[in-house]
């Protein structure tokens, strides 16, 4: 298709020289046009204004995201974990727990299963020259369930209520350094600002679903979620039962199209195999997440289908890069050329998941550097890098870690691939809450552990990863790592406006994580959500969220 | 004990809460709210002066008093322990008085191995046994425990099949090998050969000398589980999903919710207390040697 600069000129004459400059990549060829969605999405370009570019571009349109739609009037039933304590916006940090918020509350913007930002609340959003304050523009005429409409005022109230340190925010560690209490500014009725305490090329995201606790909800919020569960979701609430199960009936006053279903049943349950048979038996038509290992039964079944969405979920491997054995980058990285990582996806994953190369930049990210060469297992390398660290003979080390999804047996693979290279690993696998201990350095098996294996749910952008388990500072650092060079890059990453320049950035971190090896990251698993045939319109997101609005059953 | 026990668990309630990703501030605010970063002696004597008061305090969990959770599930812990109880005592003694009055046969040989043999399996084990033949392939009975939203009795009923059967296979041999061995002695006894001597019909027998005498010992052994069925089935709770004592405790000891857990397990104590009580009880109805107050 030929490119029609008439239209893209016409296109350009309103953007800003950020906008324009990802488009004159596209057009260039160099940004892909996936790459181009996402990106030019968090900019606050609108779906069909990318299609019109990608069209004059001569890429074709967007693929569309319309899909044939079910029969209306259905009651879709979901199996999920059990919310592990008081549903609470500002509090709630359990996979159990968001889900059942998520369908009544909704955010800014939606982070879709392809990552790409989409408008809920806010209509659109645009960053100032350097990225310090971003401003969205609110969808109007959005109702509360209560009745009231959704107004700049709970959008302040509600991002403020997650940044204030005196209010129990499970979101102040995603805010901490961006954005503080009172930054929030309401300009009118529809329109807000929020002013960073640095630039921040992914904001965004931190106001979408990706940061799950900023949901918006009214002003007049006292902390007593389970009494109301407002918002201005697609579904109100029915009836709530701790521990049991939540029922929604649709809500016939949503600002968007109205949800196909009648009514929405979650049922909890405390653990993965009694999902799988009540999926099977046929007493729930999805179940919201399905770990490889668990759902193995499920994987092959012709009775079901499985949603695999591609996600940055993964299990960090830290290295103590300032004590023992591991104080020698050569020795991390010869641990690191031990791990057979095709095998770990086809075997451990079985092939739902890509493949690692020792840094947070997971293929999904279009900021990731491709060009970046893959570590393989090379034991005759890894050999030789003990060898000059003086420590040829191997030496005994303890590896730490959680009873979790399949970190058991990662970490019992592990211990087998480093035995080649005289490395004898004990293994000492708590329960969760024993590993984790306290969380703060000096009290937590997973921060003072000289190795050990922890679990990172899925992220629409790599900033978590790159800040708190790598920086100097980072309050996760459980390697221990400190590397000026790299929190300048990390640093610079974030504030990043521009694809291109994330991107150049990207590869510097990825290239000096390789170097360094302080934290082995070997693959990052698919999210899988399985459901029963005929059931269609399920969008699950790797956040362990479920829209259910264009639900039906055959 | 509970509660001192409660505290070498590492962690914390905010820090279990918010997960090990949360700020540190947010964990001591949340810590703060809830009163846990208290003294020790300060939170146990606020829990333990309300409890004698019969307020069985706040859930720091679910933010939410703890009673209506604690009677919630026992109430469903004593329903499926009742059902269990009524399917598996009448057919347990039964078996065991049939395999003792056909002592060394091969019906007794089935009873005696076959109810070994089950019991060995843990309920985990049979329980999706039974899932997968009633619930996934045949799909005569509901996989999960818990019925509907205003069930009648029957309703409940038939959901409590499913669960109680690997109760009932854990138990059936148990209590049959404890009877049949009751019986064995009873029956090779002098007052049981003196009845018959005595030219008693076998019938009057068997139910007023050696069953009386029979059912001692197994009394003693239904009694002592019945704790185990309303307290210990945390496994079963688990994969039919049913919501009762043993995983109301079992979630709490996790969660390090302290009013829920020591409530908890202050309820099943007493349920312990009462069901030995009640055997006590019926042991007396049925040994008159130890009835109260009777001359030597």
């Amino acid at each position: 298709m030929s490119k029609n600069f008439g239209i893209l000129d016409l296109i350009r004459r309103n953007r800003t020289p950020l906008e324009n400059h990802l488009i004159d990549g596209l057009v260039d060829g160099r940004v892909s046009r996936r790459d181009f969605v996402r990106h030019g999405s968090l900019l606050g370009l609108s779906l069909p204004l990318l299609g019109r570019i990608g069209m004059a571009a001569g890429l074709g349109g967007m693929p569309s995201l319309a899909r044939a739609q079910g029969a209306p009037g259905a009651t879709i039933r979901v199996a999920s974990s059990v919310p592990a304590a008081t549903i609470d916006p500002v509090t709630i940090a359990d996979a159990g727990g968001l889900l059942v918020m998520q369908q009544v509350a909704e955010f800014l913007c939606v982070d879709g299963p392809d990552l790409v930002l989409q408008p809920a609340l806010a209509e659109s959003w645009k960053p100032n020259d350097n990225g310090t304050v971003w401003t969205f523009k609110l969808r109007k005429g959005v109702k509360f369930h209560s009745g009231g409409e959704m107004k700049a005022d709970d959008v302040v109230a509600s991002i403020d209520r997650l940044a204030d340190p005196a209010n129990s925010s499970n979101a102040l560690s995603v805010f901490t350094g961006i954005l503080q209490k009172g930054a929030s500014k309401k300009v009118d009725d529809y329109t807000v600002e929020f002013h960073l305490d640095a630039p921040n090329g992914n904001f965004p995201y931190m106001l979408s679903s990706d940061n799950y606790n900023a949901v918006i909800i009214p002003a007049s919020y006292k902390g007593d979620y389970e009494k109301s569960f407002d918002g201005t979701g697609p579904f109100r609430i029915e009836k709530y039962t701790a521990k049991v199960g939540a029922s929604f009936i649709r809500n016939e006053d949503y600002w968007g199209p109205k949800a196909l279903p009648e009514r929405t049943e979650f049922t909890f349950f405390t653990d993965m195999q009694p999902q799988i048979l009540a999926l099977q038996g046929g007493q729930v038509d999805i179940i919201n997440q399905m770990p490889v290992l668990a759902g193995v039964a499920l994987l092959n079944d012709p009775n079901v289908d499985i949603i695999s969405l591609k996600s940055s979920a993964h299990q960090q491997l830290h290295m103590r890069c300032d004590e023992g054995p591991l104080k020698d980058a050569r020795v991390r990285r010869a641990i690191a050329l031990c791990l057979d990582r095709d095998k770990l996806a086809a075997g451990l994953m079985k092939g739902r998941s890509a493949l690692g190369n020792d840094s947070p930049f997971a293929a999904v990210y279009p900021s990731t550097d491709t060009s970046v060469p893959q570590r393989k297992q090379d034991i005759a390398q890894a050999k030789q890098l003990m060898e000059a660290a003086g420590l040829g003979q191997g030496f005994k080390i303890t590896l730490t870690t959680e009873r979790y999804l399949e970190i058991p047996e990662y970490a019992q693979l592990i211990q087998n691939w480093v035995k080649e290279i005289g490395v004898q690993l004990d293994l000492n696998i708590l329960d969760q809450s024993g590993y984790y201990g306290d969380a703060v350095f000096g009290k937590s098996n997973w921060l003072d552990s000289v190795m050990g294996i922890t679990d990172y749910g899925h992220r629409g952008v790599p900033n978590v990863y790159l800040a708190a388990p790598l920086k100097s500072e980072g309050t996760w650092n459980a390697a221990h790592f400190k590397n000026k060079d790299y929190d300048a890059l990390a640093t610079s990453y974030i504030a990043a406006l521009d694809l291109e320049a994330q991107k150049a950035d990207a590869g510097k971190i990825q290239k000096l994580l390789l170097e360094e090896t302080p934290v082995i990251f070997g693959y990052f698993y698919d999210y899988l959500t399985a459901t029963a045939k005929g059931v269609a319109g399920v969008q699950p997101t790797a956040m362990s969220q479920l829209f259910l609005d264009k639900a039906s059953k055959a | 004990m509970v509660f001192l026990g409660g505290q070498a668990l590492p962690g914390n309630v905010g820090r279990a809460i918010l997960g090990p990703f949360a700020d540190q501030r947010a964990v001591d605010t949340l810590n703060h709210t809830l009163g846990v970063d208290r003294p020790l002696l300060a939170q146990y004597w606020s829990w333990i002066s309300n409890f004698v008061q019969g307020d069985m305090g706040t859930s720091y969990i679910f933010r939410a008093p703890v009673a209506p959770f604690v009677i919630d599930a026992l109430g469903n812990s004593m329903k499926l322990a009742a059902v269990a109880f009524v399917l598996v005592v009448p057919i347990g003694i039964l078996g065991g008085v049939v395999a003792a009055l056909n002592l060394n046969r091969p019906l007794d040989r089935i009873i005696s191995l076959g109810g070994l043999s089950v019991t060995v399996l843990p309920e985990f084990v049979t329980g999706i046994i039974l899932i997968l033949i009633f619930g996934v392939w045949l799909r005569w009975l509901p996989i999960s425990a818990a019925w509907p939203r205003d069930a009648g009795f029957f309703t409940q009923l038939y959901y409590l099949i499913l669960p109680s059967l690997p109760l009932f296979l854990v138990l059936f041999g148990y209590i049959a090998r404890m009877a049949r061995s009751g019986m064995i002695e009873a029956l090779d006894s002098d007052y049981t050969r003196t009845a018959v001597l005595k030219g008693l019909p076998w019938r009057t027998v068997i139910w007023r000398h050696v069953l009386r005498n029979a059912l001692l010992p197994t009394i003693t052994v239904i009694a002592t589980q019945t704790g185990y069925l309303i307290g210990g089935l945390v496994v079963i709770e688990t994969l039919f999903r049913y919501q009762g004592i043993g995983s109301l405790i079992f979630t709490a000891a996790r969660g390090k919710d302290f009013p829920m857990l020591e409530s908890g397990i202050l309820t099943i104590g007493i349920v312990y207390a009462v069901a030995t009580l009640v055997a006590d009880f019926l042991y007396s109805v049925l040994n008159p040697r130890i009835r109260l107050g009777s001359d030597q």
